[in-house]
């Protein structure tokens, strides 16, 4: 036992100038899609605060790979070195509907899931013009007169696609889907009356408070940043979708340096001016530690494939 | 609304933020002229570095870069005919024949004074006109952008050159490479072999420095020792000021190029090339010697290049109100005004009306600076380029393509591509084979197929979705007029020759 004891004390001791060590070389930050995007914005924002955090003169550097709607960067993040200098963004429920649809080589399980920063509920949302001015009148239209009632979305197998389907499921009525090339384009469609209604994130319609009526929200609970709209839930659709973004590395990373990378990342949640620039971003934090995330992201996993298996898109 | 304007200008005015956009101009003409590299990539590079400066110099340098880039584009397209931006295919038509009679200084000029004008039109459009024209870009669903598109595709007629079959199958060509990737609705995989670097479609770019800039590379190498043609000495420049009367006929061009090319900007997902055919097509139908053109027309040049420039802010006006960018560089811009918390969106004018005024300021800055940078550094020290020993001049050259199109996703097959490209842009040089057809058909078919398609979803599969409206049929009545408009008139011309002879 004093064996066994001291042969503990010893790794912990030798642990830790392994872990002041780490990082020793900049730690790179892979990003699936282009520079200036959404996800883009959200890795630089993580990445200037995380090099604070770690201290030591740490480099974080972003790195774009963009490509087959982020599957280019998710793959190199599974497949690199779990050393912790290769980390990535990771959109849900986006990057595990890619390994339904297609053949991917990586799932739920390659990855390690360091931390949650923003969570985007989905809404279902006309425009300021339409006649409907409730999530019912909407619903009663749609069952009245199948298809009739059009969804703008910002593609096929993304979180707008799943709401859609979800609050058909929950209501029994039918939608005609129109899959736009992004959600900035759907919401057009919905000002110019090219469509009758959406299921885009919350964070879409914020800054279009007056062009857009958004019936209800697709989470838990009320969100802080529209306290006016009602839950789904509320009106008696259980229904909760919502567009997420965090950071995680690839599996196997050692708890030494996995821990390190959390901690520094919970630290970077805290920084009031990090919560400052996210919200001028418009992006809505809800911060998740790595063990939730994991969490989060094997129950979006089984919804995800239940849909595959239902309403297969393609 | 007026008073912010003004009140945005003093900020603009200060040093660091008046020399971000003159920095901007200057490197957006570098970059531009550089086959391979283009606005786009230059501002994607930017964005990160933009983090640590205060707003308006950021933008100012954006600003200053899109202007400088569609300018740039110009000068390989009228000395060497390779297009530096994908914008600048339209000025090669006239552009390069004009350099090779000897008055590529000219032609440079005639250039940068359109640019510069179409980039002024275009800048006070998005300061004065924004809102009313964000309106008019939401009457644009996918019926009506779907005849946009055919409209567009109408003009390949007048771009098929000698022989009609050969400029078909070019289109045909151009048409089938937009098919590739995953499709626009459901996302299956089309001809991409299992690649997923092919996914996303063929990169306009990739296409672009293959098969337009490959060619006269090694057209410049396979005879390392010509002389003749086209040089320094015989550019024929002249100061700008004296080259300026000659150019007092292109007024209605001015007008009319930057008119479509500000409505081509705020179109969603349409782009600088699509302006610049348009109205290079459209000036020469109004033109009454349309036979010069091609040959050489110096009013082809300032079609191409006023429309090219006009789509710039005019490109930022959907992007801005709606969150749309009516272009790539526009989408890039975007994110670079998220990294500073300016989120598109009709409350940005509200919010933070100094930056987003001062931003249009920069945009019409930029576009007067164009004159005066451009003007000199074009003249002077850019078309000296063609000084250079041949293979060196090729070389380099080959190196930048390489490198640009590189840069774009990081990647090397994007690369293999581009050679890929290359030898078959050689093959149909050498045997005559137009290539704007293809650009054309690139660009266009990928965009009529998905607002065809979703219009039909829209229409649950009804046909006559796509003649629902009156802004539809509009441009249905605009499309048949272009294509029947000349057959008639030939026709009436014959008749009347004939009743003559009898």
């Amino acid at each position: 036992m004093k064996h066994i004891l001291a042969a503990l004390a010893i790794t912990a001791l030798s642990a830790v100038p392994a872990l002041a060590e780490f990082p020793e070389k900049p730690i790179e930050i892979i990003v699936g899609y282009s520079a200036g995007g959404g996800t883009d914005v959200m890795a630089r924002t993580v990445a200037k605060f995380l090099e604070k955090e770690l201290g030591n003169g740490a480099s974080v550097i972003v790195k774009n790979m963009p490509g087959a709607g982020g599957q280019i960067g998710f793959t190199e993040v599974a497949h690199a070195a779990p050393d912790g200098y290769t980390l990535g963004t990771f959109n849900l429920p986006a990057a595990l509907a890619l390994t339904k649809d297609r053949k991917a080589d990586y799932n739920a399980e390659s990855f390690t899931y360091l931390a949650n920063f923003v969570d985007d509920p989905n809404t279902v949302v006309v425009s300021q013009s339409s006649q409907f001015k409730t999530l019912d009148e909407l619903l009663a239209s749609a069952k009245e007169n199948p298809g009739s009632i059009t969804f703008g979305l910002s593609s096929l197998g993304g979180n707008d696609h799943f709401a859609a389907n979800m609050m058909a499921d929950a209501s029994g009525a039918e939608f005609t889907l129109v899959p736009f090339k992004g959600a900035a384009m759907a919401r057009t469609a919905l000002l110019g009356g090219h469509v009758a209604a959406g299921t885009m994130a919350l964070s879409q319609t914020t800054e279009f408070k007056n062009e857009l009526r958004v019936l209800a929200v697709l989470s838990e609970e009320r969100s802080s940043f529209r306290p006016d709209v009602p839950t789904a839930k509320e009106l008696g659709y259980n229904v909760n979708m919502s567009s997420l973004r965090g950071i995680v590395g690839p599996a196997g990373m050692s708890s030494e340096v996995s821990g390190v990378l959390q901690d520094a990342l919970i630290a970077v949640n805290k920084n009031e001016e990090f919560q400052k620039t996210m919200a001028g971003q418009g992006n809505p934090i809800a911060f998740a530690d790595g063990e939730t995330f994991r969490d989060i992201a094997k129950s979006q996993d089984n919804i995800v494939g239940a849909l595959w298996e239902k309403t297969p898109w393609k | 609304m007026y008073s912010e304007l003004l009140h945005a200008l003093p900020e603009v005015l200060t040093f660091a933020n008046f020399m971000a956009v003159i920095v901007g101009v200057v490197a957006g003409i570098v970059v531009g002229a550089m086959p391979g590299l283009s606005a786009t990539m230059a501002i994607s590079v930017l964005v990160p570095f933009t983090f640590g400066m205060s707003p308006l110099v950021a933008l100012g340098l954006m600003a200053g870069i899109y202007n400088g880039a569609m300018y740039g584009g110009a000068i390989p397209a009228v000395l060497l005919r390779i297009p530096g931006t994908p914008a600048a295919v339209a000025t090669t038509f006239d552009g390069y024949p004009m350099a090779q009679k000897g008055q590529g200084g000219f032609a440079l000029q005639v250039a940068v004074v359109s640019s510069s004008i179409g980039g002024i039109a275009s800048a006070i459009a998005l300061m004065v006109l924004a809102p009313p024209l964000s309106r008019v870009t939401l009457l644009f669903g996918p019926s009506e952008v779907f005849w946009v598109a055919i409209f567009g595709l109408a003009s390949i007629i007048f771009l098929l050159g000698g022989n009609p079959v050969k400029g078909l199958i070019s289109a045909c060509f151009g048409v089938f490479v937009s098919v590739i990737g995953s499709d626009p609705i459901f996302g299956n995989d089309r001809f991409t072999f299992g690649q997923l670097e092919m996914l996303d479609g063929i990169n306009i770019v990739i296409l672009l420095v293959g098969l337009y800039a490959l060619p006269p590379v090694i057209d410049l190498l396979e005879v390392p020792l010509k002389t003749d043609g086209v040089n320094g000495s015989k550019l024929g420049t002249e100061p700008i000021w004296r080259a300026l009367p000659r150019m007092k006929r292109f007024w209605k061009t001015w007008i009319r190029s930057s008119i479509i090319g500000i409505w081509i900007g705020i179109l969603p997902g349409a782009g600088g090339s699509m302006a610049a055919f348009m109205s290079y097509n459209e000036a020469r139908r109004a033109s009454r010697t349309p036979d010069t053109w091609g040959n050489g027309e110096p009013e082809g040049v300032a079609a191409a290049e006023t429309a090219n420039n006009a789509d710039t802010a005019s490109a930022l006006i959907p992007a801005l109100t709606l969150g749309i960018p009516g272009t790539a560089v526009a989408a890039v811009m975007l994110g670079g005004l998220l990294i500073h918390g300016l989120q598109p969106g009709p409350m940005l004018f509200r919010e933070n009306p100094d930056i987003v005024f001062g931003f249009m300021w920069q945009f019409l800055f930029g576009a007067i600076l164009l004159v005066l940078l451009g003007g000199s550094l074009a003249t002077n020290s850019f078309a000296r380029l063609l000084n250079l020993p041949r293979p060196l001049l090729g070389s380099v050259i080959i190196v930048l393509m390489l490198i640009g199109v590189y840069s774009i996703h990081g990647r090397m097959f994007d690369v293999y591509l581009m050679l890929l490209f290359g030898a078959i842009g050689y093959v149909m040089d050498k045997l005559k084979f137009p290539l704007p057809p293809v650009v054309l058909g690139l660009i266009l078919g990928g965009f009529a197929e998905e607002n065809l398609r979703l219009a039909l979803r829209i229409g649950r599969g009804d046909w006559s979705i796509l003649f629902a409206n009156v802004t539809s049929l509009v441009i249905v009545a605009l499309t048949v007029a272009v294509i029947v408009g000349p057959m008639i008139k030939r026709l009436l011309s014959k008749d009347g020759k004939t009743a003559e002879g009898n």
